[in-house]
């Protein structure tokens, strides 16, 4: 066994020779992922030649293996190939697709269940009696009860489906905020908030005379909860607040500021678009009234995204959108409602979409959200420390640190150059995918006292050769722009 | 013998491929008059000539843009650009003209002259040549560095020539530069924006110049209100007055059915969703809308107000057939000769006759139809 290592020609590590040596932390067998078992299968005969090998590789010069390659991105380098859209070429270089908080990824079990739904079972919901329609109407709850089980939500009913996390935003504020919301009454955001979750109830404020306060940043630009824990009052009505920002990085505490809000009587709607895809989000421990995240960003299709709202909060709430489903009589000068969830799903939804997001749960459950988190800490802490040994970048957000986890996203400067200057060349000269602009967060970057930034962000089938790739592209970007100045 | 010239013909379409064909230099000789000195960049690695010759190749097919309308100094810039194959000598030559641009006086960095729809912030400035008051002069400033280089490109191709020059430039002209291929499309719709709001704005000089030689009127300073008018005002006396048509009508058209709603930049969707591009496509495509019967609507519509004397509407859409402002509107009816004898025209100016038609026919304006010739006269003049 150990001859034939010897014997390995001294190319690049290719991916099986990686997966094959990765110390395995956790092994265990994944039942969902049968192409890894023969891998994950914990064997010691393997990692004690795997070890023996790596001792080798550092001193002989033939083989040229860098330690880190061996135990580096190995759920990335894993879950790569179910991405069929990341093996391709833009302007002549390798994707390096690293703009993932816009939106992620599709593996191909999630096109598959897209595509079954409309070759084999594609048919109206909740309307026809007919076989097609059951299946499909099956299929669209057993949708809803994974995204419930995913939250750990105690009722299908408590989700509704939406077309994104900002039309259920607005579903709250048309439908719970203006009938709830009065002149004097205030609704508390954060300056960090994205802009879907600002807007909509800037507009209810307009209609009902409440108003909004903002909690602004501390130094170590995170979001002031002692400031948080001041604003909040009897007056307070709605707290409106994101798990994780989608610029700066940074994560609340959220089971702590829906008990402080609950105990001034205060409801809270978390915008979580940014933490449901990278960790576990437990709305039974974390407690939120309302809680929102958009299929996209979890390796869903587009079109859809769901309403977590306690049951009997939704129950309580008059229609948002009317139409057919959500009725329960109609006759010509009023109409009687359904139930919630069906009460806030007029017309017809987007069912393939709903069963595509099923899909997505269960492709994320099969590896774990926990290890889908573990792994993007480490990438995270990777990028960071990488971005900040470049001269003259100026990273947004708190800095890591055994307390404070960031997300695995960067925002940042680069000092004399326009985030879309940078951005534009890392396309163009290197076919990285970063995104540049506001981010949905003008707030947030008026008070940082920029006018935009550019952004990284990954997933978990991005790894650390990748974010070399950015680093290097980075640089040489820099150099480009700074020889012009 | 026969086998060699079937090898040959074999070998020759290839051939084709690789050498590109630079059909839209222009014919006569040019000069470098421009301040900027172009040198030979070293080669990168990166670079793919092969590559780059076949997109270049095909930006020219999908550009179909009359050379002969563009301003010789632009002319001048997009054959420096098509000599240069790699995508990162394209944008150091960028970044170069950008360098060369002065900086835009703070006092200009207002609202009024923001371009909007960029991801970066754009400024420009429009005013009158010192020396030729016909022409118009651009300034520009740009945080973006590729944006600034944008900027600079039109900023040194357009100033100095008359604003009906700088507002005939088709959008289109930025496939020749062969960067769209290597810029992302919000940048491009920046590019798009900026070259709509300099067009905008050598119009408001036009018009100004246009008034005051008309109504011995003082000149109004540069005020957006005055914009209005002043553009319809300009057009009738382009269009009115002028009997050569050319493909400038096309662009008037474009300008005048847009929204103007008398702020400093009338393409307000444009603006807000950032996609130029599309937006001018969109004019095009909207012109599709016209269902026919163009003619009569406009015959019926002038009887009604106008009751005139006499009454000729000539569709001469087939004379400017395959022209950028046609493209997309394939059944005609964009191009109009209009005689009218009315008595509603006593007293008016000619500049008011003019205008008292084009409102009159707004609807037609903002569906398709690009450019009318008027003849009005009262009864008493015909």
């Amino acid at each position: 066994m150990m001859a034939s290592f010897c014997h390995f020609p001294a190319s690049p590590p290719h991916q099986s020779l990686s997966k094959l040596l990765s110390p395995l932390r956790r092994p265990r067998p994944h039942p969902f992922l049968p192409n890894v078992l023969c891998i994950f299968n914990p064997n010691r005969n393997r990692i004690r030649a795997g070890s023996q090998f790596r001792r080798l590789s550092l001193s002989s010069s033939s083989i040229a293996l860098p330690p880190e390659e061996l135990d580096s991105s190995s759920l990335g380098d894993l879950t790569r190939p179910d991405f069929p859209i990341l093996h391709q070429e833009v302007n002549g270089f390798n994707l390096v697709y690293l703009d993932n908080a816009a939106t992620s990824q599709k593996p191909t079990a999630v096109l598959k269940a897209l595509n079954k739904y409309y070759e084999s079972y594609n048919s109206n919901v909740h309307r026809a009696i007919h076989s097609l329609s059951a299946e499909a109407t099956d299929e669209y709850e057993q949708a809803r009860t994974k995204v419930a089980a995913f939250i750990n939500a105690s009722k299908p009913k408590e989700i509704v489906f939406t077309r994104n996390a900002t039309e259920a935003i607005n579903l709250v504020a048309y439908s719970w905020g203006l009938s709830n919301l009065r002149s004097g009454d205030e609704i508390l955001l954060t300056i960090a908030e994205h802009h879907s979750a600002i807007v909509p109830w800037q507009l209810v404020a307009q209609k009902t005379g409440a108003s909004l306060k903002f909690v602004g940043l501390t130094k170590e630009e995170v979001p002031d909860i002692e400031q948080l824990k001041e604003l909040l009052s009897v007056k307070t009505k709605i707290v409106v607040i994101h798990h994780v920002s989608n610029v700066l990085g940074s994560a609340l505490p959220i089971e702590d500021v829906v008990a402080w809000s609950h105990s001034v009587g205060a409801k809270v709607l978390v915008d979580a678009c940014q933490s449901i895809p990278h960790m576990v989000v437990d709305v039974q421990k974390l407690d939120p009234d309302f809680l929102v995240a958009s299929s996209h960003k979890m390796c869903g299709p587009t079109g859809v995204g769901f309403l977590y709202g306690k049951s009997e909060l939704l129950s309580a709430m008059p229609p948002f959108l009317g139409g057919g489903e959500m009725i329960a009589d109609v006759f010509q000068d009023y109409s009687t409602f359904a139930e919630p969830p069906s009460r806030f799903e007029a017309g017809t939804p987007a069912i393939g979409e709903a069963i595509g997001l099923g899909a997505a749960i269960d492709y994320l459950m099969g590896i774990g959200m926990q290890r889908i988190h573990d792994y993007e800490k480490e990438l995270a802490n990777y990028l960071y420390l990488s971005l900040l040994a470049i001269p003259n970048v100026r990273i947004y957000g708190p800095a890591p640190s055994e307390t404070v986890h960031r997300a695995s996203l960067c925002s940042f400067n680069v000092e004399n150059i326009h985030p879309t200057d940078i951005a534009t060349i890392l396309d163009k000269q290197h076919g990285v995918a970063i995104r540049s602009g506001h981010h949905c967060a003008q707030p947030l970057h008026r008070s940082l006292g920029i006018s935009a930034s550019a952004r990284a962000s990954l997933y978990f089938y991005n790894n650390k050769k990748e974010i070399d790739v950015f680093i290097r592209a980075l640089k040489d970007t820099i150099d480009f722009f700074i020889s012009f100045q | 013998m026969s086998s060699l010239s079937s090898s040959l013909r074999l070998f020759s379409p290839k051939l084709r491929q690789t050498f590109p064909k630079s059909p839209f230099l222009p014919s006569k000789p040019f000069f470098f008059s421009s301040p900027i000195s172009f040198q030979r960049l070293p080669r990168s690695p990166l670079s793919e000539p092969l590559r780059a010759q076949q997109q270049h190749q095909r930006q020219q097919r999908e550009a179909e843009v009359d050379l002969s309308v563009l301003p010789p100094r632009l002319q001048e810039i997009i054959a420096l650009f098509q000599t240069v194959a790699e995508p990162k000598a394209k944008y150091q030559q960028l970044l170069h003209y950008g360098a060369q641009l002065p900086p835009l006086d703070p006092r200009f960095k207002t609202d009024d002259h923001r371009v909007r729809g960029c991801v970066s912030q754009v400024w420009v400035r429009a005013f009158r040549d010192a020396d030729d008051h016909a022409a118009v002069r651009f300034e520009a400033d740009s945080d973006s560095a590729l944006t600034k280089g944008l900027a600079a490109l039109l900023v040194f191709g357009l100033s100095g020539y008359p604003a009906t020059v700088v507002a005939s430039v088709p959008p289109g002209f930025v496939h020749l530069l062969g960067l769209q291929q290597s810029l992302t499309p919000s940048r491009n719709n920046g590019f798009l924006n900026m070259l709509k709001l300099m067009q905008q704005k050598a119009l408001q000089f036009y018009s100004e110049v246009g008034d005051s030689e008309i109504n011995g009127v003082s000149e109004s300073k540069g005020s957006n209100s005055g914009a209005k008018d002043g553009v319809l005002d300009d057009k009738n006396t382009i269009l009115g007055e002028k009997t050569d048509k050319t493909g400038k009508d096309s662009i008037f058209g474009e300008v005048s059915s847009a929204n103007w709603s008398g702020d400093s930049l009338p393409f307000g969707d444009l603006m807000v969703d950032g996609h130029g591009m599309n937006s001018a496509d969109g004019v095009q495509k909207s012109s599709n809308g016209g269902i026919g019967g163009r003619r009569e609507r406009i015959r019926q519509r002038l009887e009604r107000e106008l009751s005139p004397v006499e009454l000729e509407v000539e569709d001469i859409s087939y004379q400017h057939a395959g022209h950028a402002g046609v493209r997309g509107n394939g059944d005609g009816e964009t191009h109009f000769n209009l005689r009218v004898v009315s008595k509603e025209f006593e007293g008016k100016s000619l500049v008011k006759r003019h205008r008292l038609v084009y409102d009159l026919l707004q609807e037609e304006l903002q569906s398709g139809l690009h450019a009318l010739s008027i003849d009005a006269k009262t009864p008493s003049e015909a």
